[in-house]
């Protein structure tokens, strides 16, 4: 008897436990196209029922989430629930685990949360999360919290649309930097920089070993955004409170330096997950990644900044917390870039490769960019007098050594539970980040996602991946439908994260159990690294087959086509004596490139030449190509020219085949080797685009044929700069630069 | 002949009247208030405030009045006022940053009047008197104490200019002890070693150079810890010890922290050094 009464109990308390699981959460989201002005001019983006960021979305562990997407844009969307457990097919990946959403209409996403946090959502079709698509996506704990709560979503606004800034990044192009030395001095890091810096020589080392400008961030953004607002206020909260900030990175490309004028940061969460509570002066929160932290309001009538800086310190956005007289907090003073500059000379090996002079790095502990922070050591005018033999290599990078800011790193995150993984066989992976600045191409063991094949791991087994950042910029890398843990020093207590950022020549090992099925992305979450292809697709074995993509493969060409896409550029010069241009197509590998030089009279001459190659390596300095070369130019009587090798030059009229090989030499100079149908040998050296003050550029050539080419640039606005060269053939000439 | 004449004066004219300043467009004028205390102030008040064309202010050190003259097209009295709340100036609108307040030099150091006090540190009044006068002795030397490690943070630093500005806080608040009220123990080293520490912080306050100000600082570290022995902190101090600075024969400093962050090196060798003594 008691035995039955047992049973009734227990299925009694199933039921109401079951009806309380089983409440669903609708949400209805229109996507729709919107015109904004964040930052002085009016573009478009792309708003969610009528808001950006997108509406924050509140949940409680246990509930199922249906949400309904009704796109009613002119082109496909997607959304992703970011760090997000959950059924292969509501990913949200289009094209490799969700249909994508076409114009017009409504996808369904349902499925049940199974855990708890601070999470986001964001569009994963092409550029869209840079116009607007991102938003907070809360699920609370079943039993009720004390602390009053307040989402701060952070984002990152350019008034460029964000197709130029990705065809620009890969064009190599420097009109984010001129844009950025406007507000902080010395931020293009010219020549003249350099020597107003007294650091000429630290420049000359940078450009023998083939660096450009050091980059903290590669794009120039307008405006920073807190809830989609320069500044934010939370007016309600008063003296004493103690309040949980759930912070969330949304931006593209922007890290952000978080400080709070009131006193400490307490983290209590990261990336959804608890940790064990930990106070610091400020934190660095990477792309994507995601911050608990709980904040007091130390006094009354007074409003607390909490502030976040872009990595670049270029510009910042805030938080008010209370209402009254605003407390500031202090802002981060200017990167000292030439210190930076020089770090990494000391750092780069002449082939390329970094080397780390046996610090053994990771986890966000030896900041190599603690010789840029004024605060931790010190404005340029008070740098020490001599250099000391006993400088102390293991300290010499460590922030919180340094100085009395303490500096969140992920040495001190820990879990509040046990997180070891199941006794299972492990799979160990390497992962080599790797990335080359001036053609911006990014990848994994010098591979994107295109050129290699998925990673096939089993169910039940644990994956390890080393990950190596052998590039020079930080990397946040995200892990879709997983948690890993990361080996940090914590044991069993090691911290769940799903994104981790990796900073140049770290090595960090994270781990995780294989539970799930089907295919999960894991990618650099810098829109435009990943856009480049800078991931990996792990796909369970057996899996079944997916009902929202009915032809695989068909859809991971799709997918694929992402890191495939050619870049145009184009360039001439309108000048006194002639036009002078070239025009590229080019993608991660293959080039495409003409020249040409067309004088006003014949005695100048038409040249143009087309060549089409391939590059090889990891830096890409090789690059073999086939070409064709025509040119015309009346010559005044019997003038014939012969050049270095004793062959005579046929400048006048030449149809010509052509075979040669660049190679980037130090000081990034172009020597350019090629032999033609006619067998006449040419070699030529150039170097373009040297930076002599913030907008000034010059170019240099000189050839086997005895040719030579000077010219100056002075960059006006984005597409439009003035120049002045001299040519051999065409003499002087000046004019004007359109570049596209 | 005439019209190029005509021309010649015109063209400087021309320039002079282009170039002088002050010529405000859209000119708006308020008067608010920033706090602050002398003609220093009133510098970098006014530079902090001033772009040419856009912002011109003016402030009455007596009176603690601003007037502020801006284009109303390109700016707006938050923006000028939030700047110089940057500089470390409170005023109507912002509160200055803790570091930048701190960083001002002594005379500067106007009441932060604004500064709403702290919930938790206001604590009720004990009606025991002779807590009252300890408390007040050991404020007395907390004081010094507090300006010491903010002076040996700046030299961790290598930060000569804070440096400075610390040892002339550290000057104020020796000469501000009020010997009278002293313990007898706390009176005899006070006797020895008032004197030295007053004029070697004075030296490292007008020191240029950071060699300078940290050969000072050996003494004045000695001084301080022959005065934490009878000043009854309430915190933990460790005595710590350079063995390589003066030339081998070592030095000494207090810290707050276990952890050696060494002054005499800055991070040339910063961890170079060990705990010799904890001193509670």
């Amino acid at each position: 008897m008691n035995y039955f009464k047992y049973i009734i109990f227990g299925i009694a308390a199933t039921l109401c436990n079951y009806s309380f699981a089983q409440k669903t959460v609708r949400y209805d989201l229109f996507v729709r196209d919107t015109l904004v002005n964040f930052a002085g001019k009016e573009k478009k983006a792309y708003s969610v029922n009528g808001q950006i960021p997108m509406p924050e979305l509140h949940f409680t562990e246990g509930d199922t989430a249906e949400i309904y997407i009704h796109n009613e844009l002119q082109t496909e969307t997607s959304i992703h629930w970011h760090g997000l457990i959950l059924p292969n097919e509501q990913d949200g990946v289009p094209y490799l685990t969700t249909a994508p959403i076409k114009a017009g209409t409504t996808h369904i996403y349902k499925f049940p949360l199974v855990q708890n946090g601070t999470y986001w959502y964001h569009s994963h079709t092409k550029l869209q999360e840079q116009v607007g698509m991102y938003g907070a996506f809360i699920i609370h704990k079943k039993e009720k919290q004390e602390l009053p709560e307040y989402i701060m979503v952070l984002s990152d606004w350019t008034n460029m649309k964000p197709f130029e800034v990705h065809r620009r990044l890969h064009n190599a192009n420097d009109w984010s930097a001129i844009k950025k030395a406007k507000i902080q001095k010395g931020a293009a890091q010219s020549y003249a920089d350099a020597i107003a810096d007294k650091s000429l020589g630290i420049k000359l080392v940078n450009e023998w070993k083939r660096m450009l400008a050091m980059d903290v961030s590669d794009v120039y953004y307008d405006k920073f955004l807190t809830n989609g607002k320069a500044e934010d206020e939370a007016p309600q909260f008063k003296a004493g409170d103690k309040i949980r900030l759930r912070i969330i990175n949304g931006s593209s490309s922007t890290y952000f330096w978080l400080k709070y004028a009131g006193g400490k940061i307490n983290v209590v969460a990261s990336d959804g997950m608890d940790v064990k509570p930990v106070e610091v002066d400020r934190l660095i929160i990477a792309v994507a990644e995601i911050y608990d932290v709980v904040v007091t309001i130390p006094s009354d009538s007074t409003a607390f900044e909490f502030m976040a800086t872009s990595e670049d310190r270029i510009r910042n956005t805030s938080l008010w917390l209370g209402s009254g007289i605003k407390q500031l907090a202090s802002p981060l003073e200017p990167l000292k870039y030439f210190e930076g500059m020089k770090m990494m000379n000391g750092m780069i090996k002449m082939d390329g490769n970094l080397d780390d002079m046996g610090m053994n790095m990771s986890l966000q502990q030896m900041d190599m960019n603690v010789v840029m922070y004024p605060e931790i050591t010190g404005r340029k005018n008070d740098k020490k007098t001599k250099e000391h033999d006993h400088s102390q290599m293991e300290n010499q990078y460590n922030s919180n050594a340094l100085s009395d800011i303490v500096t969140l790193n992920y040495s001190m995150l820990k879990s509040p539970t046990k997180t070891k993984l199941p006794d299972a066989p492990t799979k160990i992976l390497n992962f080599t980040l790797t990335g080359n600045m001036n053609r911006y191409v990014w990848s994994i063991n010098n591979k994107t996602v295109s050129e290699t094949d998925k990673i096939m791991i089993k169910k039940g087994e644990n994956v390890r991946i080393i990950l190596y950042n052998n590039s020079m910029m930080r990397h946040p890398m995200h892990l879709h439908g997983h948690f890993f843990r990361i080996v940090n020093g914590h044991g069993d207590y090691s911290p769940l994260k799903n994104v981790l950022d990796i900073m140049p020549m770290e090595t960090d090992t994270i781990e995780f159990a294989a539970t799930e099925s089907g295919d999960w992305f894991f990618h650099c979450h810098i829109l435009y690294h990943m856009m480049s292809g800078m991931g990996r697709i792990f796909s369970y074995e057996n899996s079944p087959p997916n009902p929202q993509l009915p032809n695989p493969k068909k859809a991971l060409k799709r997918l694929y086509k992402d890191d495939r896409e050619f870049h145009f550029m184009f360039e001439n010069d309108f000048a006194s004596n002639g036009n002078d241009g070239e025009m590229m197509y080019m993608n991660t590998r293959w080039k495409f490139q003409t020249e040409w030089r067309l004088g006003y009279m014949d005695e100048h001459g038409y040249e143009a030449e087309a060549h089409f190659g391939r590059y090889f390596g990891k830096m890409q300095w090789l690059f073999p190509y086939v070409g064709f070369d025509w040119r015309y130019r009346k010559m005044h009587g019997d003038v014939i020219e012969k050049n270095i090798f004793g062959q005579y030059n046929t400048k006048d009229l030449r149809n010509a085949l052509c075979f040669g090989v660049q190679y980037t030499l130090p000081f990034m100079i172009v020597a350019d080797g090629r032999i033609d149908s006619d067998g006449k040998f040419r070699l030529q050296l150039m170097r373009e685009d040297i930076p002599i003050s913030k907008r000034l550029r010059m170019s240099l050539m000189y050839n086997s044929d005895f040719e030579y080419m000077g010219g100056l640039k002075y960059i006006l606005s984005k597409s439009f700069a003035l120049s002045a060269h001299y040519d051999s053939d065409m003499g002087f000439g000046g004019g004007f630069t359109f570049t596209y | 002949m005439k019209s190029i004449l005509n021309l010649i004066i015109a063209i400087p004219t021309l320039l002079l009247s282009t170039s002088c300043d002050g010529q405000i467009k859209n000119a708006k004028t308020v008067t608010v208030k920033i706090d602050g205390n002398c003609e220093m102030c009133e510098k970098t008040i006014e530079s902090a405030a001033n772009q040419k064309k856009v912002v011109s202010l003016d402030w009455n050190k007596d009176t603690k009045q601003a007037t502020i003259s801006y284009d109303d097209s390109k700016t707006n009295p938050d923006e000028i006022l939030k700047r110089v709340a940057l500089a470390g100036y409170d005023n109507e609108k912002f509160l200055a940053p803790g570091d930048a307040y701190a960083g001002l030099p002594g005379c500067c150091k106007y009441d932060r009047n604004r500064k709403k006090s702290e919930i938790e540190k206001t604590i009720t009044a004990t009606t025991d008197t002779t807590a009252i006068v300890q408390s007040v002795v050991s404020n007395q030397f907390k004081a010094i104490f507090d300006s010491y490690f903010e002076l040996k943070n700046a030299l961790v630093k290598t930060d000569a200019k804070t440096a400075g500005l610390k040892a002339t806080d550290l000057t104020i608040q020796l000469n501000k002890v009020d010997m009278s009220i002293l313990e007898n123990s706390q009176h005899v080293v006070w006797m020895k070693v008032y004197k030295n520490l007053i004029a070697k912080s004075e030296l490292i306050a007008t020191a240029k150079n950071i060699e300078n100000q940290r050969t000072q600082f050996m003494d004045v570290s000695e001084s301080m810890y022959k005065l934490l022995k009878v000043a009854k902190l309430a915190t933990p101090v460790y005595y710590q010890h350079c063995p390589m600075y003066n030339d081998g024969k070592g030095a000494n400093w207090l810290s707050m922290e276990n952890a050696v962050k060494n002054p005499y090196y800055g991070s040339q060798m910063l961890s170079c050094g060990k705990t010799i003594e904890t001193i509670k």
